[in-house]
This record gives structure tokens, sequence and C-alpha cells, in this order.
């Protein structure tokens, strides 16, 4: 156990970020990889999180593109609304019809949003020394270390918290069958009793994230630590 | 703002009081919480929450008690737990009893934002007895301003058919119509157009004074140019148009065509009179079958009184006085059938229409004090008489009373002499069941005959219970079996053991232990008065109660009394039976606010009556 605590240590997060701090160029991405990580086994209620949500253009992080932000503190067992931020991004080309009808951002709303560069720069502020949950990891991993590959010519290392995973290994140590439906983020909270919310806004959608975790991690009896919840 | 925060501003908007607030300070609030989640039986305030805060409920359910675990209330969905605002909450528990997502704010931070909305400040710095009290100050102004004739449509005064004339008909023949109508003006049409109108007072000056044949058409004295006013006015438009051009008669009319006629009575006549208009009518009618047929118009005063904002307190008087009117008149009828009574005697109302504090509906209690020079002979006049009357107030719709309080029964037929020995017994050696039976007939009122017969008996009666701390004691005991609510727990209603009621009794959970508690504060205080207002009121100041309880109590029954008019008169506008059974969600959160205010207002007051006897 300890060999293994040992090894992920080394070759984790933490390693990466040294590492790639000696690299990285002056801006955004060195002030982010300039503070510490948490530590593994720092307790839940002391982690500083970041609830991320992205709103997209498609699936492929090479080919689409990154329509809104939006994010919110969680740390201390509280959602502080009063972090809340949610930006939409000026991206280049027209929007696809199909498309809107999701993420409900009309072509005159993203003309009035803010460059892409300036957002991702907002984004690694907020994250600079903590973990980002997500609901579904790939989509904001891939598309936020897309975004620094063509920004900064590299991409962090990015300690992550999957709802989407912490539900996924509880239904898996069950041993019973389940539908894939039951991992998505309105059917998760629905199994708590939340009330529904507005998807599809990221803001709303980071925040729906928070709460959901807030919920996984009280269902537990015993108090969990950070290494018990990264990807 | 983000546009995804919406979404929880408008929950928190909705909830009262900060469904008083404007929208800026909305957003301000919204970035000012932390969303917490606490599992089931988990005490608040969460871990890691020192600040003094209010907690909003988005999801679950919280419980708070005593430190020696009685129940106080519940908190549901969109509602402010307050007992973190200030640290000294010490000995209150709250519990979670469901998985519960909670909305903390900082307290300290909150009272900034909302520091120039008195109206919200007041909820969470004033006590309940403030809030209510501020309440009632409220709907007592708004009484006032709501009957002024400036807030009332002219259609609820104007009365149709006109009684319409051609104008090519004779002045005699306008003037036997008059007559025959009873009325003292005439609208002169064509085609239901109007064109003018003729007042007794034309026929008077423009053609007996004149010396103008009547055989003329009624057109050559009619006042053309007429004033009309349209139905959308207000009461008080066609006051001023009347008052201006000093006439009394004023054509009403929808897209000018006459619909009807407004005359200065009939605005003078505003609801408080109507009563009085409808004892007057009582006083003439010639049967019972009148009687009968005048009585349906109790229902539609009571909802008329209580749509036009009159206070409960104005309502029970009005509809107490009127019931008096039919009793008055059924007995003249009797003495009439019967021939004069024997021996003096007088009619008694007992209960709420002692009090005056009758609505629609409500069931007969009466009996009869007699003279003692009462001889056994006598007895079948009286029986007559009472016969006559109950089951004549039975067909006007007021019910025989269940519990037999009538003075149909011999029990309660009985010379002065016999009722001092009632009293005398009730109060000397105290049975706690039969009392709870006879606390009626602490609330006794004279309706006809020789009033001293009673005077007598109750002067008697309150100069022992004043010293007769037994009874005191018995009928206090009574009192406290009837227990407010807790409060409210999503749309149900809260009780003490935690189980969940559909609906409030307003009657035997609000206004009677309010009734009760006054009753024994009279009676206490040698307190002549029956009316729960008067008692409470003469009782203020004195050993047995504080003014500032007294008047805490009378905003609290002021209060429980319009919510009950307020959900009877529904009720009788939907041709249902009128009940006392208000379900929570008839009534806003503000009001259910209100009403926890009440509750705990009667809780205090009846929990040191407990420790007082």
């Amino acid at each position: 156990m300890f060999n293994h605590h040992l090894t992920r240590w080394l070759l984790g997060y933490e390693a990466q970020r040294k590492r790639m701090l000696k690299k990285a160029p002056e801006g955004p991405l060195r002030d982010f990889l300039s503070a510490p990580f948490p530590a593994l086994y720092t307790p839940f209620d002391q982690i500083p999180i970041l609830a991320v949500d992205f709103e997209t253009t498609g699936l492929d992080a090479v080919h689409d593109k990154l329509l809104s932000v939006g994010c919110v503190e969680l740390c201390h067992n509280q959602i502080k609304l009063g972090s809340s931020y949610h930006q939409i991004i000026n991206t280049k080309g027209r929007l696809k019809a199909d498309n809107v009808t999701i993420h409900q951002i009309t072509d005159d709303q993203k003309d009035q949003g803010q460059p892409l560069a300036q957002v991702i720069a907002q984004l690694l502020q907020k994250l600079t020394g903590k973990v980002m949950l997500v609901h579904f990891a790939r989509i904001e991993r891939q598309f936020l270390q897309q975004a620094c590959l063509e920004l900064y010519g590299m991409a962090p290392p990015l300690p992550i918290i999957d709802t989407l995973v912490v539900a996924k290994k509880r239904l898996d140590k069950r041993d019973v069958a389940y539908d894939p439906s039951e991992l998505r983020l309105s059917a998760l909270r629905a199994k708590y009793g939340f009330p529904d919310h507005y998807a599809h806004n990221a803001l709303n959608d980071a925040i729906a994230t928070a709460e959901l975790l807030l919920a996984q991690v009280s269902d537990r009896d015993e108090s969990m630590s950070l290494q018990q919840l990264i990807l | 703002m983000d546009s995804a925060l919406t979404e929880i501003s408008e929950f928190i908007q909705a909830i009262p009081p900060l469904e008083l607030l404007p929208s800026h300070i909305i957003e301000q609030i919204v970035k000012e919480i932390n969303i917490c989640y606490v599992r089931r039986g988990q005490m608040l305030p969460p871990q890691g929450i020192t600040d003094e805060s209010l907690y909003i409920l988005r999801k679950g359910a919280l419980s708070y008690v005593t430190n020696e675990g009685e129940l106080l209330g519940k908190y549901g969905e969109g509602e402010v737990c307050t007992v973190f605002c200030f640290s000294n909450n010490d000995n209150i528990k709250v519990t979670t009893d469901e998985d519960t997502l909670l909305y903390s704010i900082n307290y300290h931070n909150f009272r900034q934002l909302v520091d120039e909305y008195p109206d919200v400040m007041a909820f969470f710095q004033q006590t309940a007895e403030q809030r209510l009290n501020k309440k009632m100050l409220q709907v007592n102004e708004d009484a006032i301003l709501n009957s002024s004739l400036l807030n009332s449509s002219v259609v609820n005064f104007y009365h149709s058919p006109v009684v319409t004339i051609s104008p090519e008909t004779s002045i005699q023949q306008a003037a036997i119509l008059m007559t025959e109508e009873n009325f003292s003006c005439l609208v002169i049409v064509r085609n239901n157009q109007p064109l003018g109108i003729v007042t007794d007072k034309d026929i008077r000056r423009r053609c007996v004074a004149q010396g103008l044949p009547t055989d003329q058409p009624v057109s050559t004295i009619m006042t053309d140019n007429m004033a009309t006013i349209d139905i959308k006015s207000t009461a008080y438009d066609a006051l001023m148009m009347m008052t201006q051009k000093h006439i009394h008669h004023l054509p009403v009319t929808k897209n000018s065509q006459l619909k009807g006629m407004v005359t200065v009575t009939d605005l003078m006549n505003n609801e408080g009179q109507n009563a009085v208009n409808i004892t007057s009518v009582i006083h003439k009618a010639k049967s019972v079958s009148e009687l009968t047929d005048i009585s349906s118009m109790i229902p539609k005063l009571q909802i008329r009184m209580a749509k036009l904002g009159t206070t409960a307190d104005h309502v029970g008087k009005s509809i107490s006085a009127i019931t008096m009117a039919f009793t008055i008149r059924l007995i003249e009828m009797a003495e009439k059938l019967l021939g004069p009574p024997p021996v003096p005697y007088a009619w008694l109302a007992a209960g709420s229409q002692a009090r005056q504090e009758q609505f629609a509906h409500s069931d007969q209690d009466n009996a009869l004090i007699i003279s003692n020079d009462m001889q056994p002979e006598h007895s079948y006049w009286f029986k007559d008489l009472a016969t006559f009357v109950s089951d004549g107030l039975a067909a006007c719709g007021f019910i025989y009373c269940p519990g037999d309080v009538m003075a149909t029964n011999p029990k309660w037929c009985q010379t002065q002499q016999k009722w001092s020995q009632y009293f005398a017994q009730w109060i000397n050696t105290p049975e706690p069941k039969a009392l709870m039976h006879c606390s009626i007939f602490f609330d006794l009122t004279t309706v006809y005959g020789d009033s001293r017969l009673l005077e007598q008996v109750q002067e008697k009666m309150l100069k022992t219970t004043q010293h007769s701390t037994l009874f005191i004691a018995h009928l206090s005991r009574n009192a406290l079996n009837l227990r407010p609510p807790l409060g409210f727990f999503r749309d149900f209603v809260l009780i003490q053991d935690g189980e969940n009621k559909a609906t409030l009794d307003l009657k035997h959970n609000g206004i009677a232990p309010i009734v009760d508690l006054a009753r024994i504060y009279a009676l206490s205080e040698g307190i002549s008065s029956v009316n729960t207002i008067e008692r409470l009121q003469q009782a203020a100041g004195t050993p047995s109660l504080t003014k500032s309880s007294a008047a805490n109590l009378i905003d609290a029954y002021e209060f429980l009394s319009m919510l009950r008019m307020m959900h009877q008169a529904n009720k009788l506008q939907q041709g249902q039976q009128p009940n006392n059974y208000l379900s929570p969600k008839e009534i806003s959160k503000l009001e259910r606010e209100h009403l926890k205010d009440a509750f705990k207002v009667i809780k205090t007051m009846q929990d040191s009556r407990q420790s007082t006897y």
C-alpha cells in the first residue's frame, strides 16, 4: 500500500507539475504550475475544488470548439456561489443549428464573448492549487489540454475528481447490471432527490456537479481523502 | 448577472419575506449563498460553519426542538431557518429529518444587504408578537381604505332594472307609474337609450306649480342633457358627480345603454349600514316565511362584507345584530299568538351570538330566564314561546344547537333563582366535565325582555368567580385542552406530536383558545363584558393580563378571525356550507408565517396560564 502510494506520488501530478514548470513559458500556464496541488491525503473538506463545465460545439477536442466555461468553488463542504464564473467564448466560425438547440448559445451571444486566450487564462488562474471537479472528465480534460497546447505549446497535468467515475465505481462494486444512462448527471441527482436543474448551461452544470459530489461524499460513513476520489 | 444563477434567484425571490426585495438585491444575496448538503439525522449548523447564518431549505426537512426534546416546529423546502441568526440560541436544537440541501447565508452580510428594507428586516429581528401587530395594523388600515367608495365599483351599488317610460307618455301616466312602483324618479328612454330623467320634484316645479296640464307628454318636463355614469366608474366618481351637479339620481350606462340607477342613498348605505337595513326589514316582516326569505341575505351580506375588507369584528357584530333582530321579531310574533307573558322574563343568547362573534350558518344557543314569581302553570306559555322561536330560527337557517343549549330544553328555561343556583353550583363545586359543557353560559346576553333579570344573576356570579380559585383553575385546565398547532410543514399542518394534518381547525385550534382565555381573565377580574376583544381590552393591565399580552392576543384573535371570515366567504361564494377547516394550500406563504406568529402568541399565553393555576 505504501509503495503504491509512493509510486503515484512520485510519478503523479505533483512530479509532472514540477517537471513542466521548468519548461513552461512565462504567463498563465506557468503561474498555474507554480502552485502545488493538494496532497493526496488531504481530507475531503480541506481539498480546494473547482467544479468546472464546458459547453462545446462537439465531442472532438481537436476539431470542435469551446463555447462557454462555467465554474464554482467547493471547499469546506460548501459551494460558494460568490465564486461562480460563467463566460461565453468568441470562437471563430458559425454555430451549427442542431448544436445551438442544446447549449442555447446563439451566434450573437458568441460574438459578444471573450477570446479563448483570455478565458483559458482566467480559468487556469481559478484552478491554481485546486482539484478540478467535472462530470465525465473526458470532455473538460481534452478540451482544456487542447486549448493549452494551442495557446502555450504544452498541456498541463490536471488532478480531477469525476462524479461519474465515483458513481460508476460504486455501481460496479455492487456487481449488478445497470443501464449507463443511470450515470448521467441528472439521473444521479434524481437518485439523491435533488431538484431538477437547468442543464446545458456551463455554470448550472458545474453547480449541479458540485452538489452531487457533496451528496456522494456524505453518503460514505467514513471520511474520505483526495486519494479515494481522484481519477 | 450570470444567466445560470437565475434559477436560484427565482427560487429565492419566491420566499417570504425576500419576495419584497428588488431583483438587484436578490442577485447580491445569491452571491452570498454557500450550498451545503447535510445528511439525515445530523445537527445544524453544518460542519465548518461557525458564523451566525440563516439557512434556506432547497430540498429536505428540518425539525427544531427544545433541549428537553419538545418539538417546536419544522422547516420544509423554500423556508428560512432563522435559529442561527443570533448567537443566543442555546436552548434550541435543529436537526435534519431528511437528507437536506441547504443554502447558508452569512447573517451579518445579509443584514447589510437588506438594511434598507425594514419590512424584510422585521421578519428576522422582530418577535412573533411584533410581526403580528404590524400585520393587523395594516389589515385594519386596509379595511378602512377598502370600504371607502374610492375602491368599490359603482356596480356594487346600483340597482336594476330601472323604471323607464317613453317620451310620449303623459305626465299623469308618469306620476301614476311612479306611485305604483314607489320610485321617486323615472328614466325616459327611446330604444333603451336614455333621453332624460323625471323626478318628483320636476312634476311639482315644472308641471303643478306652472299650471301645465298633466296630459302633456312627460318629455316637456324632463331634464335632458342628463348626467350618466359609465358602469366601469367607481362609487366615489358617482358620488362626486352627484354632489357637483346637485342631483340625487344617476343612471348607470354600459356602452351608452341604460343598465341601472344609483342614488345618493345607495352610496351612503355602505356595507355597515346594510346590516342596519336588513334589521329594519326584519322588523317589518309579518310572517315566519317572510323572515325565512330575508335570512337568505345573510350569507350574501357576509360575502360582501368580507370581500370589501371589513374587519371580522365588524362582520361578527353585524351578523349577531341580525340574529338578534330575527329573534326579537319571532318573539313579538309569538307574543301576539300566545298573548302577553304571564310574568316578566328575558330571552337570552349564549355563546358566539352573546359575544357578538357570530357568522352565517351558526347554530342557535339560547335560554330563558323568568321572574321568580313564575307559577308551575306558566311553564306552558314559555314552552310554546321557546318552541315557536327556535323553530322560526331554524327555518331562518340557524340550526338547532347540537348540545341542546336551547330555551326549549326545560333545563335552560328557568327562573332567576334557579339560574343563580346553577351558577353557584358551577362555581363553588366545579367539576371539570360539567364545566366544559356550561362555559357557554358564562357568555350570556339579553336579547329581549327584562334585562335586569340576567344582570342581577351576573352581578352575583362575577362577585364569586373573582375569589373562586378552584373554579378558575378548572376553567383554565379545560381551556388548555385546545392547543394551537406548531406551524406548517410543506402543505400540511404540523401538530404537537409531529403528526401532519391536511387542514387547520381555525375555530378549535385558534379562535376558541383565545375566547376561552379571555373568558378566564374576565371572570377572574369581575368583568361583565362577554365580547372577546372587549374582555381582553378590559382585562388589560389587571393582575390576570398585562397590557402587552392583551394587545398580542387581540392581534392574534383578529388575524385568525379574518382568515376564518375569508375562508367562509370563499366557501359561501362557491355555494358550499361554510366550515372552519382551512387548508394551508388556500393561503399564501406569508399568511402562513403570520399564522405561525399567532400560534406562538396563543401558546405563550396558554403556557403562562398553565403555570398560574
